[in-house]
């Protein structure tokens, strides 16, 4: 019986060895294969860490079959079974363990004569270590597969880059505007719609971010403009001028002298002098109060601001009627009005250092918007060969870096910008088709591209492609150039845009 | 550990069939497989159907037989007007001290071997009567049934041309047989063999190896074989194998009416645990049952006529059901 034992222990042994070795080829098929899908979707959709996910697999297969293989105990009679099957013993090892605890009359003899003949046979033969064919030639063309997917060049890397591109763009100009929003903040000069200019920083920030694109996220900047600009009061120039005309026309009297200097100096201190002149009238000399009055009655015609006028205007009437206690009553309404001067300076300069912060965002996310739009227009036409032939390399040399590739391959060849090397799939049949309109040709357009002429007429044409990038490079420049409001400027390169959408897909 | 002797002694058998198979060499020249077959079945106490052209030497390996076995030994010769009293025996009258009474005379079944040559000669009643022999060991005239003597073996021939006024065994009773046995035409050594040993002064002859206890014994001993449990369904699945209803293969399903019965499993088994003594084993071996399939099995497949149309065999059949059939206990 020990002895039955025994042998089954070597068998058991020999055939979790077996089996250990057949479950790290199950999962070596399993990982190589599962590595060779993640490189396959990731040639039909962009996938960016294809790399870890593709590693991942491996432990996950190992450890499955690990799994299974702690979990599969064949039982004994089925290794005795097999054992004698596999080592001609002729079922003498599986009858004399299934009847092990029988005694009929030849049960001892069978017991024997098992244990004679197990005991020449080499028991882990049963169970011998080996690869299957089958396996191997899946694992090696998995492999060769995988490795050939990995090493030729996937259309979804210049996609991923484009990407990674969009959010570090994305990345930047959310930067810049929580700069701007800092800077707000240490300005030092608090005003009361501090508060909402932040959140209009914050949403804006977080809608940047957030965006599936840098066009996408341009869109969020044009509001949030719109909405500082809300912020600000439209008659701040109005009381500006105002109060550098009471500034100006103080500056010429010898009480109001120093209220001048501080009006001039900023709208908080010329409110604190004016108060401090309004407070000194009782004490001025009867000429020092008609020299003021009359300095006040001047700034007072030439005040755009209706209150200030008035007040000045009472202020002056009053010395005038030697009435200091009116007088001074109306300087400090006038010092009131310095202060709400003061505290919309504040506001204004807030938003504009947010606007600044959003322009600032915009014009790194323009940028990338560009890229991606000659991008996307390369992709409809460089793969096509007959386009790429008859390259002219006119190019639009502005050096923004807006080089494009178009639909005859004449990808630009100026500025940083991409030489027509986007990817897509662009039909050759459509690619090779041109579209002229009339106009002078581009200058740099190939002597090999002659100009054809309108069909009975003379008027030469170009190609649309070369004069429509010609144009909106022009129009780029025009509004890059004039004191255009950013959002005006998004309108410019939209529209731009959506002509070269068709394009990239002819 | 394993102190206890046998209480049987098998290698007993397996010297007694070598010996018996040995002397029957001496005269049947080649025929291996015949000899090991016929060895098999008489070892298992089954009765053997031999079919074979006439020249073969059937009947002079039955008649080896009675000799090298110390049992007595009839021969009947079957033909259209035997009938069945020619076989069991018959009651007749005669004188006991001065009376005439029925004294019943047995007939020549009433050996140990019995030759039933060309048994599709006779006449079915006839042949119904020495199968019902064959099967119940018994005899019955009148009103008396008499035991056979034991051990009864029976060895029929039937020649498979010149079919004209024959009549041919039915299904029920070709089953009572045990192994049908094909007797092939000898190789060309053989033949030179035979006529070396057959055509000169004398003829060899043979001693005896064992008698009626040895083969009785032998017997019982076959039967305290051991079969494993995997081993005993393997047999099953082969036996399942040849019904058209069951089987997988698309051979069975077309040209087989009706396959093997029970009987035919328990000749498999019998027959296999037979031949693993013979091999000096003391377990059945897949191996046994795939060597004895073919005389277990081939008269127990009943073929539709389209496959004697297609020159289908039952052993051709059965060689594919051995094909087929799985060994492995299970998946590993």
């Amino acid at each position: 019986m020990s002895s039955l034992e025994a042998i089954l222990r070597e068998l058991r042994k020999a055939a979790r060895r077996a089996l250990g070795a057949r479950y790290a080829a199950h999962a070596l098929v399993a990982a190589v294969a599962w590595v060779a899908a993640v490189l396959i979707v990731a040639r039909l959709v962009p996938f960016e860490r294809r790399a870890e996910v593709a590693a991942l697999g491996i432990p996950v297969a190992l450890a499955i079959a690990a799994a299974a293989w702690l979990i599969r105990r064949p039982n004994a009679a089925l290794l005795m079974a097999i054992a004698d099957i596999r080592l001609g013993l002729k079922e003498r090892l599986s009858t004399a363990w299934e009847r092990r605890a029988e005694s009929g009359p030849l049960d001892d003899a069978q017991r024997r004569d098992a244990l004679q003949h197990a005991a020449g046979a080499s028991l882990p033969a049963a169970f011998p270590v080996r690869v299957n064919r089958g396996e191997a030639s899946v694992v090696a063309i998995l492999a060769i597969f995988a490795l050939a997917l990995a090493l030729l060049p996937n259309p979804m890397d210049q996609v991923l880059v484009q990407r990674q591109a969009d959010r570090a763009s994305q990345a930047r100009a959310a930067k810049a505007v929580a700069a701007a929003q800092k800077k707000i903040a240490d300005s030092g000069k608090p005003s009361p719609k501090d508060a909402q200019v932040e959140k209009i920083l914050q949403d804006a920030q977080a809608k940047i971010r957030e965006a599936d694109s840098p066009r996408k996220a341009l869109e969020s900047i044009t509001p949030a403009e719109q909405q500082l600009q809300r912020l600000t009061d439209p008659g701040t120039p109005a009381l500006q001028s105002s109060a550098q005309n009471l500034a100006n026309a103080l500056s010429g009297t010898s009480a109001g002298r120093s209220a001048a200097q501080a009006i001039s100096s900023n709208p908080a201190s010329g409110a604190q002098s004016v108060r401090d002149l309004a407070s000194q009238l009782q004490s001025l000399s009867p000429k020092d109060r008609e020299e003021l009055a009359r300095a006040l009655a001047k700034a007072s015609q030439q005040a755009q601001n209706s209150q200030m006028r008035d007040s000045l205007s009472k202020a002056s009437s009053s010395l005038q009627n030697g009435d200091p206690a009116s007088a001074a009553q109306a300087l400090n309404d006038v010092a009131s009005q310095l202060d709400s001067l003061q505290e919309q300076e504040n506001t204004d300069q807030a938003v504009a250092s947010a606007i600044n912060g959003l322009e600032a965002a915009r014009q790194g996310l323009a940028t990338q918007a560009d890229r991606d739009a000659s991008g996307q227009a390369n992709a409809g036409a460089s793969p096509s060969p007959g386009a790429s032939s008859n390259g002219n390399g006119n190019g639009n040399g502005s050096g923004n870096g807006n080089g494009t590739g178009t639909g005859t391959g004449n990808g630009g060849t100026g500025g940083t910008g991409s030489n027509g090397s986007g990817t897509g799939s662009g039909s050759g049949a459509a690619s090779t088709e041109r579209v002229y309109v009339p106009g002078q040709p581009v200058p740099g357009q190939s002597e090999n591209d002659p100009t054809p002429l309108g069909p009975g007429q003379d008027v030469p044409l170009s190609p649309y492609t070369q004069v429509i990038e010609a144009y909106q490079q022009a129009a780029l420049d025009a509004t890059e150039q004039s004191l255009i409001p950013g959002s005006e400027r998004d309108l410019v390169r939209q529209y731009f845009s959506q002509l070269g959408e068709p394009r990239a897909a002819k | 550990m394993i102190a206890e002797e046998p209480r049987v002694d098998a290698t007993r058998v397996t010297e007694l069939a070598q010996a018996l198979e040995n002397e029957l060499a001496r005269l049947i020249v080649g025929q291996k497989a015949l000899l090991r077959d016929t060895v098999i079945a008489l070892t298992a106490g089954g009765h053997v159907l031999l079919e074979g052209v006439p020249g073969l030497g059937k009947t002079v390996l039955v008649r080896s037989l009675g000799q090298a076995l110390s049992m007595s030994f009839a021969r009947i010769q079957f033909t259209p007007d035997l009938m069945p009293a020619d076989i069991v025996g018959t009651n007749i009258i005669g004188d006991s001290d001065g009376r005439r009474e029925f004294h019943y005379q047995a007939g020549p079944i009433f050996a140990n071997l019995v030759l039933a040559d060309e048994i599709n000669r006779a006449t079915p009643k006839t042949q119904s009567a020495l199968l019902e022999a064959m099967q119940e060991r018994t005899v019955t005239v009148g009103t008396q049934t008499r035991p056979l003597p034991s051990p009864f073996f029976v060895l029929a021939t039937q020649n498979p041309i010149e079919l004209e006024g024959t009549y041919p065994l039915p299904e029920a009773q070709l089953d009572r047989f045990f192994f049908k046995i094909l007797v092939p035409f000898p190789a060309e050594g053989d033949l030179l063999e035979i006529a070396r040993r057959t055509t000169g002064e004398s003829t060899p002859q043979l001693k005896s190896v064992a008698d009626a206890g040895a083969i009785l014994a032998a017997q019982r001993t076959a039967r305290e074989v051991p079969i494993a449990e995997h081993v005993l369904r393997y047999a099953a699945r082969l036996v399942s194998a040849t019904h058209p209803d069951r089987s997988e293969l698309d051979t069975v399903r077309r040209y087989v009416r009706w396959g093997a019965s029970p009987r035919g499993m328990q000749t498999l088994v019998l027959a296999g645990k037979v031949r693993a003594l013979l091999e000096g084993r003391y377990n059945v071996a897949f191996d046994d049952l795939a060597a004895v399939a073919q005389p277990a099995l081939r008269h127990r497949i009943f073929l539709q006529f389209e496959a004697e149309a297609d020159g289908i065999t039952a052993d051709r059949i059965i060689s594919e059901i051995l094909e087929h059939t799985a060994k492995e206990p299970a998946n590993h």
